[in-house]
């Protein structure tokens, strides 16, 4: 059945199994596993010794792999109860269980070892011998002492169904809404209004579950027809809490410059240059690149030269494609046919630059014209 | 009709059996800790395999039938701990204080007749090859 326990239960195997196989650090597989102990621990046999003295020997202490094991077997146990009792659901054409349901799969479960009364073809299934063995357990569990019962864990269910509209407000936004509807979650306007409401419901919450939390649970498991009632400010409370932080409900980002940090550029290259009437080349930047097409004015040739220049980037550089690129088109009078890449700063030093400067960049630019030939001819 | 009226009568008395014994089990309060299985424990595995009901004393029957399932094989894991002969070394100090470990033994040993096989295995090895002598070892 299972390698025994011991360290590999927190382990994760590779096993493809048809059970889970995280048990060991599932939360309710932990949960069990105390149940588990201390139902051990309340087990006694009598025993009869030589001085006619009854003596209850009881459990000192288990093996964390036996304890494992037995949990595991125990957690099956409820399972296959809860799958038999469905079948037999099913078979009657119901939905929900009955209590004959469940009477149904412990016979089913119990018809190994066998039990009184299962011989007999038509036997009430209220009267069935496994119920009564039950009940004489029930009536002899209650007399063995539970001085050392741990206290209540509170099973909280993670899941809490979406109020509806009907209980969020009068009415739903739009006409074409049903109420039966789940609500839309708040969006940020709102949610600060109810912040400091959301803080002290947080503080309610868990003295709420500490206590008897079986109504709750009972309610929010009959999926939300019955939430409107009981605990109102749990429900409300966790769409809430998933609205502050959701990402999809945020202002969309409007179609802006930012502000983005200056990016040097090696290549002091400005479309002065261009402008110019100089011959433009390739000038393309490892670091940074945001290409700055210089077309013509005809707008086919524009978009052939659109073309070029993104295949051509796309073909070298394609990581730093993935930053903003900023596309100017600038109507010049270069005879440049071929695509004219750019390498710009962020910065707006503006489409006229000074007429001092263009003399000194004329002479930069041949020697950059070589730096960036070899440049390329290394990345090709 | 007689005999349909008396089984009439009789099947009354079982389902009364049926409903006071349900009755008596949602008795039990959190401040009396029975049944030791949480109820939202036993509905969680119980919905995990698609059993689905509103009525809460269907999930303490389960809880009780559980527990009662796990006392049997507890007390048969115990009886063998028990029948196993204890090795009396010094029979003047030791006074049969033998402390009962449930041990995968035992319990393998009870969970046979409910007719889980569960085997342990003496130890784990980090390879095939391990613990072997060291001539015959491929190196």
């Amino acid at each position: 059945m299972n390698n025994g326990g011991g360290d590999g239960g927190s382990q994760q195997r590779e096993l493809p199994g048809k059970r889970k196989l995280f048990r060991g650090s599932d939360f309710a597989f932990s949960i069990a596993r105390m149940a588990v102990a201390q139902i051990c621990e309340s087990v006694e046999v009598n025993s009869y010794q030589e001085s006619q003295t009854r003596e209850a020997v009881r459990f000192s202490s288990f093996h964390e792999s036996a304890l494992e094991a037995l949990t595991d077997v125990a957690v099956q146990y409820i399972q296959s109860i809860g799958k038999t009792a469905h079948l037999y659901a099913n078979i009657a054409g119901r939905v929900d269980g009955n209590s004959l349901d469940i009477v149904q799969a412990l016979e089913d479960l119990g018809s190994g070892l066998g039990f009184a009364g299962f011989s007999d073809a038509d036997h009430c299934l209220a009267d069935s011998g496994v119920l009564k063995d039950i009940i004489h357990y029930t009536g002899e569990a209650e007399e063995m002492p539970f001085v050392y019962s741990l206290p209540r864990f509170p099973f909280s269910k993670e899941k809490k169904p979406a109020p509806s509209f009907s209980e969020v407000g009068p009415e739903p936004p739009d006409e074409h809404i049903p109420i039966w509807l789940p609500a839309f979650p708040k969006t940020k306007l709102c949610d600060r209004s109810e912040e400091t409401n959301a803080a002290t419901i947080e503080g309610e919450i868990p003295r709420k579950e500490n206590g008897s939390s079986l109504p709750s649970m009972q309610h929010s498991f009959d999926g939300g027809r019955l939430d409107i009632h009981t605990s109102p400010k749990d429900v409300r409370e966790s769409p809430k809490a998933v609205v502050e932080g959701n990402p999809f409900l945020t202002a969309p980002l409007r179609i802006v410059e930012k502000n983005v940090s200056p990016v040097v550029r090696p290549l002091e290259i400005s479309n002065e240059v261009v402008r110019t009437n100089h011959v433009a080349d390739k000038h393309m930047s490892n670091n940074h690149h945001i290409p700055v097409l210089e077309a013509s004015a005809s707008s086919d040739k524009i978009n052939n030269m659109n073309w070029l220049a993104e295949s051509e980037d796309g073909e070298k550089e394609d990581v730093a494609r993935k930053q903003r690129t900023l596309v100017r088109f600038k109507i010049g009078t270069t005879k440049r046919s071929t695509c004219l890449a750019k390498s710009r700063s962020f910065q707006e030093e503006g489409w006229f630059q000074e007429n001092e400067d263009k003399r000194e960049k004329k002479s930069e630019i041949k020697e950059k014209r070589e730096r960036i030939d070899s440049q390329l001819s290394t990345q090709m | 009709m007689n005999h349909g009226q008396q089984s009439g009568e009789a099947k009354h008395e079982d389902d009364a059996a049926l409903t006071e014994f349900l009755a008596s089990l949602m008795d039990y309060t959190p401040t009396v800790y029975f049944p030791f299985i949480p109820d939202d424990l036993v509905e969680h595995y119980l919905a995990k395999s698609g059993f689905q009901c509103p009525d809460v004393r269907l999930i303490r029957l389960v809880a009780v039938a559980t527990q009662k399932f796990v006392a049997d094989v507890a007390s048969d894991a115990l009886q063998h701990c028990k029948a196993r002969p204890a090795p009396v070394v010094k029979d003047k100090k030791q006074q049969k204080d033998k402390r009962l470990i449930l041990t995968m033994e035992d319990l393998s040993k009870a969970l046979r007749e409910y007719g889980v096989n569960v085997k342990h295995p003496e130890y784990f090895a980090d390879s095939p090859s391990t613990g072997m002598d060291p001539a015959t070892r491929d190196e």
